[in-house]
């Protein structure tokens, strides 16, 4: 159960609105953070928990596109191929990735490592072509860094390439 | 590089600055709350915001004093302020800048406003996304909250306004602001039928304001410096101020650049973006983010204002400036976008619905070399019937990279259409000839 | 609040002028002046949500167009729906919503009454979508609705309706954009409350009902208008027929008391009339056994014992029973050919059980014996109190008018039940509650003392009580001094504070209905609570103040009409005392002859007498009283013992095995009549179907025995009864439209505060302590299941597919305590029996207690202690006490 889990988180994100259904995407997130996704059971304790009943849990949750309804990779790459993504190169970008992975967009790796989804717009544009990998993004990629990015990820879970506070571009005065 | 002062951007231009509570402070930040809450009257900062000639920075470009001027006068009982960070239309990253960088630039602009509008609660609506935005936000929440900046009897003017982070989920259309409400409210973000207004009905049917991250950003410093010295910024009298254009495509040096409206495409993408990145001359450009319809090199010295961009045929939007160099196939540009439209239309209503399946369809098929001439009037049509008969302003967005394209470049799909036919034309030889 | 009219405008439309309510919408105001402005998702019970864009209009002075259905008028407006531009702008919508739509009316059950099809024709719409059509998953819903989501045009008519209307939210739109489609929730098939409301509000043919899948079009159907013969709100059905085939039942936005709702009964429980198992054929013991016979052997079999068992032994030694699901018309002529014919006032019906309780008690204290409100005075309360009804299961309908007040218009409610309040998919009145008194159902009466006491304490009787009555406010006033609020709260389980705040809030408000249901009716304290509850209103000044009124619910269709027709051994048509007056006058004059003189049994009575001997003969008819009450009363010991059993059946039951002739009868599918429903209002029966077999209307048979008895009541038709009918009871005049509700009678109540209260006043304000349970025992209620009404609908094979037998109902927390998982065997056993049943963990279910629905209750019943009741002779058997083990 959530609630044993995380009750005061729960809590504490009940606490923040005035009607309870405002909590449901905050503890939706909740949800996917333990198991990776939203599991059947996680949308009952949910429903339950907003005084919601499930199939009001189910539209909202799939309407969204950042809940996983079933398991994912541990490491989900999304990789935009909007417009402006695509003039410099996102296409590349994803031949790339399936090439080095083995797998096409919504599939995930046989070793349960990686999954590929392709994407709209991430909000990168000036730094394109980008992805994002569960929480992280990864911006100006290139094929290099796109190796780069991998190695480190199956080597230390993480990449010290993925982007920091926004900004560009950086002040010139600032080394890169 | 710029001759102009820098308002938004010019602290995170400062060297090692970090958008921290204390670095926010060092270059005057919270003075502009410290003056105004308990000093000036909250219909004033209204009316200062008003005379400033601010406009919404999110879209629409409403004027943003008169949209606070909406609120029921005498209602009793809660208002809400949203503040719009679900940036999500393609071409725009400036919001993302603005939070991850001087959040607390962003915080005071949304102290402030609730101070106007009454409001002791704000929400932040950035999109589920951008988690470190999410993650610097609330630690600056966190910060000013301990500061007495946010919160209860803010700095001991007996004055309340608690600020929330909520993320999104993955929608584009939790931007249109209605939407945005309900997704607010733990619902699919499908937009609400208007009227009424959020100003009168929004959250929680609850008074409502919903503005986005850059207008409230504008507010310190409209405060601080006074109204007529923003007025005086830009194109008076109808866009004053500066705008953060978010340059991106085939330009050398793609990113933010903060310049006062009234500058032309040409400084914009010449100098500020540093020109095209290759040697290929321009082809097209967006001016507005995705929803803007294209225009042509012809269209280089408009002014990136709300008139004179309007004026050219298309519109200032979200300040997302697109350039695609010459060479680039027009039809797959308007595809791309028209795919994203489709994945992101709600459902609700059936032109939108409907009719982004049917145009991705179209474009596919023309793409793939299987289009007719008359693809080319169905195509012009579906877009007139779905603009203006939607319930949301998505639709009239969906349509403007298909029809601006008709426009500007109808020679393109003549070609693809007719390189259809001769593939046909091969295709009905009779069989058994060699 | 004050009664305000509405502010009129004056608007054009089409250049046609008319003056309409301010805010009624574009779409409405068209509509009067015979403007029809197509649409697929707006529908009058739904909040507009302007979805499709079918409806737009010109509308002067917008740029834009507007959509008709969400645009409320505004003084001065122009309205024009017939431009070019507007059909323009319908064709194009028309053809985007024909994009995804598969082209496949032929095979679709909606064809011939869909809206897109018909707007497709007026457009002659050709569609020069040549793309790949969406394809969705098949997807079983569930075993009584069908789902064609490829033919969906998502205006979410169906889900906006189950969250609006229904309360419910079982259906939810999944994903987004064009791959928007309608599902339920979970690894199961969808479970709700199947009322069919998403099926009949469906624009097209994406949500249908299982039950009549492909077999026909709608333009080969015979339809009857008529009355659904299931529970007392007396809804209005129409009957699609194909021969003697029962096709469909739906219900027209507008038809009726139900405004064109109904619940899982009557959308998809018409098949009991046509179940294989109807007895076709009178039947008549030889030998032992039960044969077939011919009518004419049968009757002439019947009148030849009455007359020696009457000539033995006097009239009085024949008794009748008779089901209030007949037709005013069947029951009328029953106690009169008992009455004149046999000569006797042994007359009892399943009113009996419970709804003479509540009438009973209003012919007390306010001298009428109908609801003083009607569902309309339901729909306008300031503040509704619920007591002993779990309204959503027993009275759908009348819960849906609860539900309208509270939803839409800003009810206060206050329930006394037992519900937990649990969201799921099924209504639970108690979500909706502002006041919930949880308390066990056997401590209902508790906590109506409880509201009445806060009432007295607090001050907030009718000021000119104390000067016109003293009396009875000291009465009641000392009498509630005795009941203290430790007792009250030891009972109930209620704070005294909750009690002072519904009292304040209802004693403050204007429009006070109280809805009262089978838990309190059908209880041990019926009688005492509807009493006290009237007292409730009277103490607060409310009881004939317009808008205010107390209403007991009626179970079975026609229970008020049982009662009103006098088949009740206390009352003669009109709810006229047996015993005297003017009123036995007329009537006899009325009928040419004497009336018996005997103080009539009632059903328990009759059976006692049928044990000792002295009650030789009865006439059942629709009865099963074998079957239904508990093992204490021995109904098949006294019965074996007549010399006379005649049975009137649809089903050869439990009773009529025992009896010596059993006469085949029409359902109320097969026959035209009367019924009254619970709010008093008289509604046309008519046939869809044929008497099946060689079945007849029962007045019929009772008709063609008076003739043999030489007695003769003879009618050509049911119409020549209600004739007769009308004659004796002013209020069967009119039929439709909603009837003037009764008045109270002043000078009852006058009575009642001077002398009637003192019969029984101490003793109703006298809480009554239970005697703890047991550990390790739960208390055992026979409850309401939606899907059933009485044993009827156990005949409905699609009923039963929701609910295909009784299990037992209970708590998550009681089936960890007894180790117990859904499906699981158990066997219960009380002092009186015991049974086994498996068992369903409902959240609903308040813990301790265990629910098993009485339709399935056959075996149940056996674990009940029989309560009687000393003034209405009501026998109550609701509650046991049980202890459960798990069986393998
Ligand atoms: C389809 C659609 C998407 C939108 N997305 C955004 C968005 O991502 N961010 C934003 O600030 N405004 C967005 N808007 C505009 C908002 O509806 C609204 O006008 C704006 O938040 C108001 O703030 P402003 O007055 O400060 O611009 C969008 C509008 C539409 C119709
Ligand atoms: S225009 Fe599109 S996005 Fe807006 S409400 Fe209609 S379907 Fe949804
Ligand atoms: S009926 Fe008006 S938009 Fe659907």
């Amino acid at each position: 159960m959530l609630k044993d889990k995380y009750g005061k988180e729960i809590e504490e994100i009940l606490s923040r609105y005035p009607v309870k259904r405002s909590a449901l995407i905050p503890l939706l997130y909740v949800a996917q953070r333990d198991q990776g996704y939203v599991t059947e059971s996680a949308m009952h304790e949910i429903a339950h928990l907003l005084k919601l009943t499930p199939p009001q849990v189910y539209e909202t949750i799939t309407f969204y596109t950042m809940f996983n309804l079933k398991p994912m990779g541990k490491f989900h790459i999304q990789v935009c191929k909007s417009l402006m993504c695509a003039l410099v190169g996102s296409d590349t970008v994803i031949e790339w990735i399936k090439a080095k992975l083995r797998i096409a967009p919504g599939e995930s790796t046989a070793d349960g490592l990686f999954s590929l989804s392709v994407v709209e717009c991430l909000a990168a544009c000036g730094t394109a072509p980008m992805m994002q990998i569960n929480d992280d993004y990864y911006e100006q990629l290139t094929e290099n860094k796109l190796d780069r990015i991998l190695a480190d990820l199956r080597s230390i879970g993480t990449s010290p390439l993925k982007s920091g506070p926004f900004m560009w571009p950086e002040p010139l005065n600032v080394e890169r | 590089m710029p001759q102009h002062e820098l308002i938004l951007l010019k602290n995170m231009m400062q060297p090692g600055y970090t958008g921290s509570l204390a670095d926010y402070e060092k270059t005057g930040g919270y003075q502009a709350l410290r003056n105004t809450l308990g000093k000036i009257a909250p219909p004033d900062v209204t009316a200062m915001v008003r005379k400033s000639g601010l406009r919404g920075r999110g879209g629409a470009g409403f004027p943003t004093g008169v949209k606070w001027g909406f609120l029921p006068k005498d209602y009793q009982g809660p208002r809400y302020l949203c503040c719009n960070a679900d940036e999500s239309e393609p071409g725009t990253f400036k919001d993302r800048q603005l939070m991850e960088r001087d959040p607390h630039q962003v915080l005071e602009g949304i102290v402030l406003a609730c101070y106007a509008i009454g409001a002791e609660t704000a929400y932040i609506y950035i999109r589920g996304e951008m988690v470190l935005g999410s993650k610097i936000l609330e630690q600056a929440i966190g910060e000013a909250r301990v500061a007495g900046y946010i919160g209860k009897n803010i700095l001991g003017t007996g004055i309340n306004a608690d600020v929330w982070v909520h993320r999104g989920a993955g929608a584009y259309i939790c931007g249109e602001e209605t939407a945005l409400l309900e997704s607010l409210e733990g619902k699919r973000g499908l937009p609400r039928v208007k009227p009424p207004f959020p100003a009168t009905h929004g959250l929680y049917n609850k008074p409502t304001v919903v503005n986005n991250v850059e207008t409230l950003a504008n507010l310190p410093h409209i405060i601080n410096r006074g109204p007529e010295w923003f007025a005086a910024i830009g194109s008076p009298p109808k866009s004053t101020g500066t705008r953060v254009f978010c340059v991106s495509g085939h330009v050398k040096r793609p990113g933010n650049y903060e310049i006062p409206m009234g500058m032309t495409v040409r400084e914009l993408v010449y100098e500020h973006a540093g020109g095209m990145r290759s040697d290929k001359p321009m082809k097209a450009f967006i001016p507005g983010g995705a929803s803007a319809p294209f225009l042509t090199p012809a269209h280089l010295d408009v002014k990136l204002d709300f008139e004179h961009v309007a004026a050219a045929g298309s519109m200032l939007g979200s300040g997302g400036v697109t350039v695609m160099e010459e060479g680039t196939s027009i039809v797959w540009a308007a595809l791309r976008l028209m795919e994203f439209f489709y994945h992101e239309s709600c459902g609700k209503c059936s032109p939108c619905r409907e009719g982004s399946s049917w145009l991705v369809q179209t474009l596919r098929r023309i793409l793939a070399r299987r289009g007719r001439m008359e693809d080319l009037e169905t195509l012009s049509d579906l877009c007139k019937n779905i603009a203006g008969r939607t319930v949301c302003a998505f639709g009239d967005a969906a349509v403007a990279p298909i029809q601006s394209t008709l426009k500007h470049w109808r020679q393109e799909y003549v070609d693809l259409i007719n390189e259809a036919e001769v593939a046909n034309l091969i295709r009905l030889e009779p069989a058994g000839r060699h | 609040m004050p009664e305000t009219t509405p502010q009129m405008v004056r608007i054009t439309i089409d250049g046609m002028t008319v003056n309409v309510p301010k805010g009624t919408l574009v779409i409405e105001a068209a509509r009067r002046v015979g403007v029809m402005i197509p649409h697929f998702c707006y529908h009058p019970k739904l909040k507009p949500d302007a979805n499709c864009r079918m409806c737009l209009v010109e509308i002067e002075k917008m740029p834009k167009l507007q959509t008709a259905c969400s645009t409320p008028v505004d003084e001065g407006m122009n309205v024009r729906t017939a431009t070019t531009v507007v059909d323009d702008a319908h064709k194009s919508v028309l053809e985007f919503i024909l994009a995804n739509h598969p082209l496949d009316c032929p095979v679709c059950d909606q064809g011939g009454k869909c809206d897109l099809q018909d707007f497709s024709h007026q457009y002659t719409a050709a569609s020069r979508f040549v793309e790949t059509k969406r394809i969705f998953q098949k997807e079983y819903f569930s075993p009584l609705i069908e789902t064609q989501m490829n033919r969906c045009v998502q205006c979410l008519r169906c889900v906006r309706y189950c969250d609006e209307v229904m309360d419910v939210k079982a259906l939810a739109p999944v994903g987004r954009g064009t791959m928007t489609e309608i599902k339920y929730f979970g690894s199961h098939p969808l479970d709700c409350e199947f009322c069919g409301g998403c099926v009949q509000i469906c624009p097209v043919g994406a949500i249908t009902s299982r039950l009549s899948m492909y077999e026909y079009r709608p333009w080969m159907l015979k339809r009857a208008e008529t009355i659904c013969g299931y529970c007392g709100d007396g809804c209005q059905i129409t009957v699609q027929t194909k021969g003697q085939e029962l096709i469909e039942v739906n219900s027209a936005h507008g038809a009726g008391r139900n405004n064109g709702d109904l619940c899982a009964r009557g959308f998809f429980g018409f098949h009991a009339a046509t179940d294989p198992h109807r007895l076709t054929h009178p039947l008549i013991r030889r030998d032992g056994v039960l044969v077939q016979t011919t009518w004419e052997e049968a009757l002439e079999y019947v009148a030849a014992r009455v007359g020696e068992i009457k000539a033995a032994h006097g009239g009085q030694t024949f008794g009748g029973l008779i089901s209030g699901r007949c037709t005013n018309e069947d029951l009328y002529l029953f106690q009169k050919f008992l009455r004149m014919a046999v000569g006797t006032n042994n007359i009892d019906s399943s009113a009996r059980y419970g709804h003479v309780n509540g009438l009973h008690a209003m012919q007390l204290v306010q001298g009428t014996h109908r609801w003083t409100v009607t569902f309309d005075d339901i729909l306008d309360a300031d503040v509704l109190i619920l007591v002993g009804t779990n309204i959503t299961e027993t009275n759908p309908i009348t819960g849906l008018k609860v539900k309208e007040a509270v939803k839409k218009r800003r009810a206060t409610l206050m329930t006394i039940e037992s519900l937990e309040p649990v969201v799921d998919t099924m209504s639970n009145i108690a979500n909706l509650s502002h006041h919930h008194f949880r308390i066990p159902t056997d401590d209902t009466h508790h906590a109506i003392l409880g509201l009445v006491k806060a009432v007295v304490e607090q001050n907030l009787t009718q000021p000119d009580l104390a000067q016109r009555h003293p009396a009875y406010l000291n009465a009641v006033t000392s009498a509630l001094q005795q009941t203290s609020w430790q007792d009250l709260q030891a009972a109930t389980g209620i704070e005294p504070d909750s009690f002072m705040r519904a009292a304040k809030v209802a004693a403050g408000a204007r429009r006070v209905v109280i809805l009262a249901g089978q838990l309190l009716l059908r209880s041990e304290h019926g009688y005492n609570g509807c009493v006290t509850l009237l007292d409730l209103l009277l103490l607060t000044g409310k009881l004939d103040s317009p808008g205010c009124g107390f209403a007991p619910l009626a179970e079975e269709n026609n229970d008020q009409g049982a009662v009103e027709m006098g088949t009740v051994t206390e009352f003669l048509p009109g709810v006229r005392p047996v015993a005297g007056g003017a009123d036995r006058e007329r009537i006899a004059k009325q009928w040419n002859g004497d009336l018996p003189t005997d103080r009539g049994a009632s059903l328990i009575e009759m059976l006692d007498r049928a044990h000792t001997g002295s009650l030789k003969a009865m006439f059942i008819v629709g009865e099963n009283p074998v079957g239904s009450l508990p093992a204490t009363i021995h109904a098949e010991r006294s019965l074996r013992n007549l010399d006379l059993l005649v049975c009137q059946e649809l089903f050869l039951t439990e009773t009529a095995a025992l009896a010596h002739v059993v006469l085949p009868v029409a359902s109320s599918m097969e026959k035209h009549g009367t019924f009254t429903n619970t709010e008093g209002h008289v509604q046309a029966v008519r046939p869809s179907i044929e008497p099946v077999g060689e079945s007849r209307p029962d007045w019929e048979v009772f008709s063609a025995l008076s003739i043999l008895l030489d007695s003769p009541m003879e009618y050509a038709e049911s119409k020549e009864i209600l004739k007769e009918i009308r004659s004796l009871i002013p209020d069967y005049g009119s039929l439709g439209p909603t009837p003037l509700p009764a008045k109270v009678d002043r000078s009852a109540m006058d009575r009642y505060l001077t002398v009637g209260y003192q019969r029984d006043l101490t003793t109703r304000y006298q809480p009554k302590v239970r005697a703890s349970r047991p550990d390790g025992t739960v208390r055992l209620e026979l409850a309401q299941s939606l899907f059933h009404s009485g044993k009827l609908s156990t005949r409905s094979k699609g009923l039963l597919q929701v609910e295909g037998s009784g299990r037992l109902r209970i708590n998550p927390l009681d089936a960890a305590r007894f180790a117990l998982s859904d499906g699981d065997r158990v066997r219960l056993s009380s002092t009186s029996g015991e049974m086994t049943t498996e068992v369903k963990i409902m959240e609903r279910v308040p813990q301790g207690t265990a629910w098993f629905p009485y339709h399935f209750g056959q075996t149940a019943v056996r674990l009940f202690e029989c309560a009687i009741d000393p003034i209405t002779q009501v026998p109550s058997f609701r509650t046991a006490t049980v202890s459960i083990m798990k069986v393998a």
